[in-house]
């Protein structure tokens, strides 16, 4: 036995059913993520329209699967949906009888209600300037939803959606607990036939490490693509005074982080 | 000395004919909360007039313009702009949009698009142009602004007050018979808002109905065919611009010159 608490030659071995995991994570992440993105932005506009009759309706979704524990939300979809006799002897029953697709809607239903906040906010971050030069050029609003907010909600919350997309590709390990055999199912598998704890599970976590590593990559290459209207200022010594701007420091912060550096007592603090 | 000549060659002749009214707004009151921002404006801009309106800042200049192509919506009296009356209905408002060219303060250009795009967006999408030919009107306007060389780089590499002129540009695409400008000078470095006011005052002398609200006092002179001062969210004074200068008739509006011009 080596010093190491990692067999190579198993995690060699475990390569293939590994890939066939990660297979499935991929999908389920996908999946997700795109039923997530276009379903997110209506449900955000019914959240953040002044007519209460969309608006509540989505709250009230918004505040359920929210609070939801993901584990139990997944339960309930696996095993709930197939108490319901009408829904199990029904057509449907080609989708809520597979735990794939339980697991994809139990996620996106979680990773809809998340990205609401995030879509909500890279909306509000857009300048009332910049829809107002919109319309005063007789574009709808509908035209300048597509044309100017959405484009510029996107840039301003790409960050945030990077950290959301991370979290949440992690985060889809929890649907071996519905029997869908993922990368961390597959991981457990060969744990139960080998007892070996550290192998299987440090394989698996290089998968996701790799796997995260590469949607920052891809993350950054779509974000320079974006912002190529703000890193075209080679010919330029100093950057124009151009609208948006991100968000200064408020000064005060910035006081109180000079002031801590400099050892001076921050105000209120006793000497 | 040229002062005079412009305004009198500009001005409409009282005797003939008058031109048709292209803003008309009688009544108006506007409200944020409790407070009256705009309180019974009354005013008559007839086609190929250039007003200025000025006064203290919190005056209700910037409301005043806003509600003439509602971006602000007035709570009272009527607006009528080119025939078309504002009053309230999304179609309206497109409609009068569409007649109303503004430029901003902020400039308000779109970062994420070219300066060529910025110009082509909304003369496609309500317009109906082609690309081709929207791109032509494009460049015809940019070479006005002299801006035409600049048109395949983003905002952000441009001056402010290249900005300005872009802004100008991007609305004199949609081919507007009036245009509202509000403080396009008020946030350039000095040495730009010449090159603006330059702007401005070719498209006065083309005989574009203008309502402009400024500070700059030399550009009132030379431009402007009547001029307004605010205060309190009413209009004080309202007068011919060489009158308005030489011979005001508020006690306020003579304070208000004394301290601008020194």
């Amino acid at each position: 036995m080596s010093a190491l608490p990692i067999d190579l030659a198993l995690a060699w071995d475990s390569l293939p059913a590994m890939f066939r995991g990660l297979t499935t994570t991929l999908l389920v992440t996908v999946l997700v993520l795109a039923f997530g993105l276009v379903l997110s932005i209506p449900l955000t506009l019914a959240r953040i329209s002044p007519r209460r009759i969309f608006a509540w309706p989505a709250l009230l979704f918004i505040v359920f699967f929210r609070g939801a524990p993901l584990l139990l939300l997944l339960y309930f979809v696996y095993y709930g949906f197939g108490q319901i006799p009408a829904l199990r002897d029904g057509p449907l029953w080609i989708i809520f009888g597979s735990s794939f697709a339980c697991a994809v809607i139990g996620l996106t239903l979680n990773h809809m209600s998340y990205m609401v906040e995030v879509v909500r906010g890279s909306l509000e971050a857009v300048p009332a300037g910049l829809t107002e030069a919109s319309e005063a050029l007789g574009l709808t609003p509908r035209e300048t939803f597509t044309w100017i907010r959405l484009p510029l909600a996107m840039r301003y919350g790409l960050k945030a959606y990077q950290n959301e997309v991370v979290m949440f590709t992690k985060g889809t390990a929890v649907v071996s607990v519905i029997t869908v055999v993922d990368l961390t199912a597959v991981a457990n598998e060969i744990f139960e036939l080998t007892y070996d704890p550290f192998t299987p599970m440090l394989t698996a976590a290089a998968f996701y490490w790799v796997l995260v590593n590469l949607i920052r990559v891809v993350f950054r290459a779509l974000e320079r693509y974006l912002n190529r209207h703000l890193t075209a200022h080679e010919d330029r010594s100093k950057p124009a005074n151009s609208l948006p701007q991100p968000t200064p420091v408020p000064s005060s912060i910035a006081r109180w982080k000079a002031s801590r550096s400099l050892g001076v007592p921050a105000k209120g603090q006793a000497l | 000395m040229t002062a005079m000549i412009d305004y009198q060659r500009i001005a409409p002749a009282p005797a003939t004919a008058p031109r048709p009214v292209a803003v008309q707004m009688t009544g108006v009151d506007k409200f944020y909360g409790r407070f009256q921002a705009l309180s019974g404006i009354d005013l008559e801009v007839r086609k190929g007039e250039k007003i200025v309106i000025c006064g203290p800042s919190g005056s209700g200049k910037s409301t005043l313009i806003r509600t003439i192509n509602r971006l602000e919506p007035h709570d009272g009296g009527r607006i009528v702009v080119n025939g078309i009356e504002l009053d309230g209905s999304p179609g309206k408002t497109q409609d009068v949009r569409l007649e109303v060219g503004m430029v901003f303060q902020q400039f308000n250009l779109f970062p994420h698009l070219t300066i060529l795009e910025n110009c082509i967006l909304a003369p496609r999408l309500t317009r109906g142009l082609s690309k081709k030919a929207a791109e032509q009107r494009a460049f015809r306007y940019l070479e006005r602004v002299q801006i035409g060389s600049q048109a395949h780089k983003y905002p952000s590499q441009l001056s402010g007050g290249q900005q300005q002129r872009v802004a100008i540009a991007r609305a004199l695409c949609m081919e507007p018979p009036i245009m509202l400008f509000d403080e396009p000078t008020s946030a350039l470095d000095p040495e730009m808002i010449k090159e603006v006011l330059q702007v401005m005052e070719d498209l006065a002398s083309d005989g574009m109905t203008m309502i402009c609200v400024t500070h700059e006092m030399g550009f009132a002179r030379r431009v402007a065919t009547r001029c307004v001062f605010m205060d309190n969210g009413q209009i004080v004074e309202i007068a011919p611009t060489e009158q308005f200068f030489h011979d005001p008739r508020s006690e306020r509006l003579r304070e208000f010159l004394a301290q601008i011009l020194h």
